[in-house]
């Protein structure tokens, strides 16, 4: 049985002035001059995997489609490598926008759960901002964990490996004056660790 | 206001609206008000339109009226309508220089925003120009010949059609190639879009027309060295460079190149893009015009080395037309007008490193492709790769150096219709599958869309895409031993990849490498792109910002056969305007020695017209008034003050100072 849903885009379906909002942060004015040439997706490596191309998401973004762009998992999938902004014939910096609409995704809190890249994400921050190193045994469990701990036992035999050839230490990693630390991120960019959304709280309510 | 001996000072001030473009920003009536105020000032007006027919009858019936012998208008710029204004004064009877114009649309309404402001600047102005204009004297315009000859320097589609126009009409043209022979890009296409004329069919004959005419001088192989003078009488020095050989001897029997020393051709033929090799002795093309050989001096030993067994002197022995003591020549000609049709050059497509141009041999440009094609090619005709096979599915990448700020921000206008031409061309001669990969199809022309719809019907692929890369790296059988595309259709909504044999860049146009120094050779101007710049992109297309001077072809912008033939008309009816009238009114703006000039000589190099020279009876500087332009050099620099200039006496600029300098009114 073919299933038939309706696919087209009403003006109500449009968020007003989220492409303008988008295109007013530093970094990404020159989605203006998109001319929707398809070099980024030609270019990146992961367009493959994608529900909507780079190109689809610029001009989504820009038509003020902001739930199309902020749940697609194109955002997602970006994996950084920034072969669509050297590429592109606008000098569009489609990654950093790309970043941006990662970062609305979040205060949204519109982003897929257990994906395990905002997972990591969040998971990598926390664990540098608190104990100023990164522990990778706990991070990989407590991405696991958050994700879908049950291919924890498919991995067991990489993490042998890692473990033998000291890529992966059991050691918890720390630095010293922890104190110092939080200070200075707190007066670097008025960034306060109890001041980031709560993962505990977006954990459970993704969960659910 | 009077002086002694001389009548008084009746000055009738106007000051224009010009509609909303001067009355939004500065407070015409107050300007009027407080000229008014301003001694001598008969009479003051605001009018809405001071150029129209009713402006300028205003004013002349109130110089008749009111006894004016002074006039200012207050409007726009004196390149639009001083002329206009002295013309309508002349009608009232006064002499067209007590007329005097003031800028205050350019000069305040246009880059003010605050009425105030821009209204005390105005008004600022307008007391400078009252106090010049009572130092006005009545002047008269002179003429000066034009030389009736055209230089016309390329010898592309373009020049050669201007060369041919004005030689038709009679006039004496010189035309300089800097290659061996005519013909530019032109010569090197095999067909023409849309109607897939043979581009030698229709060119040759035009080539033969411009070597055989009794009206035209053709140069090839030399270049402009040097302008100097001035429009109607240009001094231009060619520089001919050594072909080593007689060009009046050589018939073309290419006996030469059959007994050159080396047996087989040997090195990059410039002319099939170094798809074909030549000896150092050759004939660039088949139809080369003038059919003469040209040994190349970077390859032929006897040049470089003069160790040579001379083989195509004995060849030329009855003939005698090579000659290795043939060096440089520089020539000298005097043309009233001057037509640069100096073309381009088509983008480096190793700039693009993504397309792998240079690094897969069988990714060409769309030059050599159009090589490929041509009967009298490097293969004869037939579309083979570098190996020799026939491709069976070619990828014509469109935009390559074009609309991307990486590296060319423009379109080049021609690429998308001579895709369209390669695609129709390799799809009739091998059956091969063409994808033709794009941003945006432009096809506006008489015929073109059509031929795209022709395009479509053949079953030629149209992708809308920017490609991302051209790889060798297969991730699937099927893509084993070819070039792979990576794609997205942006139509479709899919990332492809599309295995192909052959992959077209369709590179786009750019200045020519040296167009900055040609620009100063003939004092003209680029754009930012680097394509040289019309007087106005809509009115003056073909004139430039040096009188004399006018441009056709792609050095001034992309364009296709019909638009660059459309402009080199153009160009050659503008110059015929010039030789035709056979004077020119020259501005009364010349310099001239007072009585206590020393005899210095120090304003004797300085003149850029060469127009001082220094009386032997006076021993004093003596300024040629048919020759001086009014540049006011030699007035600045004289050391003891001794030259002054009609228009711009000290007094007269002495007092337009005081004027701009006056205490400010009250509005």
């Amino acid at each position: 049985m073919i299933e038939i849903k309706r696919t087209i885009k009403y003006e109500t379906d449009r968020v007003k002035g989220f492409g303008r909002e988008v295109m007013s942060v530093p970094g990404c004015e020159q989605l203006e001059q998109c001319i929707q040439c398809g070099t980024c997706s030609g270019v990146c490596p992961l367009s493959i995997y994608m529900d909507h191309s780079p190109r689809q998401v610029m001009a989504l973004t820009r038509s003020d489609f902001k739930r199309e762009v902020l749940s697609s998992v194109t955002i997602w999938l970006c994996a950084s490598c920034y072969a669509c902004a050297a590429e592109c014939p606008r000098h569009i910096r489609i990654t950093d926008i790309m970043y941006e609409l990662k970062q609305r995704a979040i205060q949204e809190g519109v982003y897929p759960r257990r994906f395990p890249i905002p997972v990591l994400a969040r998971e990598f921050t926390r664990m540098a901002q608190h104990w100023g190193r990164i522990t990778e045994s706990l991070l990989v469990l407590r991405l696991l964990w958050r994700t879908n701990w049950l291919e924890a036992f498919g991995m067991w035999r990489l993490g042998l490996g890692l473990w033998r050839t000291g890529r992966f230490s059991l050691r918890h990693e720390s630095i010293r004056q922890r104190a110092d630390l939080t200070r200075m991120m707190a007066s670097v960019d008025d960034v306060v660790i109890g001041a980031l959304p709560p993962p505990a709280a977006n954990h459970r309510r993704g969960a659910r | 206001m009077k002086r002694n001996g001389e009548p008084e000072i009746r000055v009738g001030f106007y000051v224009c609206h010009c509609g909303h473009n001067i009355a939004n920003t500065v407070d015409c009536a107050a300007v009027a008000r407080y000229a008014a105020t301003l001694p001598g000032v008969a009479l003051a007006r605001d009018y809405k339109y001071m150029c129209s027919d009713p402006g300028q009858e205003l004013l002349r019936q109130d110089i008749q009226e009111h006894r004016l012998n002074r006039i200012i208008v207050a409007s726009c710029s004196p390149l639009l309508h001083e002329h206009t204004f002295r013309e309508a004064t002349r009608k009232g009877g006064l002499n067209p220089f007590f007329f005097h114009m003031v800028n205050i649309r350019e000069h305040a309404a246009w880059v003010h925003t605050d009425r105030r402001e821009a209204t005390a600047k105005a008004q600022a102005l307008v007391h400078a120009a009252v106090r010049r204009v009572a130092h006005h004297q009545a002047l008269q315009t002179k003429r000066a010949p034009i030389h009736p000859a055209v230089l016309v320097v390329g010898g592309g589609i373009a020049g050669i059609h201007a060369a041919l126009t004005l030689a038709d009409a009679g006039k004496q043209v010189f035309l300089v190639e800097r290659e061996p022979s005519l013909g530019g890009h032109m010569a090197r296409f095999d067909k023409t879009f849309p109607t897939l004329d043979c581009a030698a069919c229709i060119l040759t004959p035009k080539m033969s027309r411009v070597g055989s005419h009794p009206h035209i001088t053709l140069w090839t192989y030399a270049e402009v060295a040097k302008v100097e003078g001035y429009v109607g009488n240009y001094e231009v020095t060619v520089r001919h460079k050594p072909r080593y050989v007689d060009a009046s001897r050589c018939v073309g029997c290419q006996d030469c190149i059959k007994a050159c020393i080396y047996k087989e051709p040997k090195f990059p033929d410039t002319f099939n893009a170094g798809l074909s090799k030549r000896k150092p002795v050759y004939l660039p093309f088949p139809q080369a015009t003038p059919q003469v050989v040209v040994i190349d001096p970077e390859t032929c030993i006897q040049v470089k080395t003069g160790k040579c067994k001379q083989t195509c002197l004995e060849a030329c022995v009855d003939r005698r037309a090579i000659d290795f003591t043939q060096r440089e020549t520089l020539e000298r000609v005097t043309v009233g007008a001057i037509i640069v049709a100096t073309g381009f050059k088509t983008f480096d497509a190793s700039r693009a490193p993504a397309y792998g141009y240079g690094v897969y041999p069988n990714v060409y440009t769309a030059l050599e492709v159009e090589r490929l094609v041509n009967a009298s090619g490097p293969t004869g005709g037939a579309i083979v790769l570098r190996d020799g096979r026939q491709p069976e599915r070619v990828g014509i990448i469109h935009c390559v150096g074009s609309r991307d700020e990486k590296t060319n921000r423009w379109c080049s206008r021609v690429c998308c219709m001579y895709a369209l031409k390669l695609a129709h061309l390799i799809k009739e001669r091998t059956g091969a599958e063409v994808f033709n990969f794009y941003i945006d199809l432009r096809t506006p022309g008489k015929g073109y869309d059509e031929f795209y719809g022709q395009l479509l019907e053949e079953g030629v692929q149209f992708i809308r895409g920017r490609v991302g890369e051209v790889t060798d790296w297969a991730f699937m059988p099927e893509e084993e031993g070819h070039l792979v595309i990576r794609v997205e259709d942006t139509l479709a909504g899919y990332v492809r990849r599309i295995p192909v044999d052959m992959v077209v860049l369709a590179v786009g146009l750019e200045p020519q490498a040296d167009a900055q120094a040609v620009r100063r050779l003939f004092n003209m101007s680029c754009g930012g792109e680097g394509f040289f710049l019309e007087r106005h992109p809509k009115l003056a297309p073909v004139n430039t910002f040096t009188e004399g001077v006018f441009l056709a072809g792609c050095c001034q912008g992309p364009k296709d056969i019909p638009d660059t033939v459309a402009q080199a008309g153009a160009a050659a009816a503008e110059a015929l305007v010039l030789l035709d009238r056979g004077y020119l009114e020259q501005e009364p703006n010349t310099a001239f020695v007072l009585e206590d000039c020393s005899g210095c000589k120090s304003c004797l190099p300085l003149c850029p017209y060469r127009a001082i020279t220094i009386a032997p009876e006076t021993e004093r500087a003596v300024i040629n008034e048919a020759l001086c332009k009014g540049c006011g050099t030699c007035v600045a620099s004289c050391p003891s003050g001794s030259i002054g200039q009609n228009l711009f006496t000290d007094q007269e600029l002495f007092s337009e100072i005081e004027g701009l300098l006056a205490p400010a009114a009250a509005t």
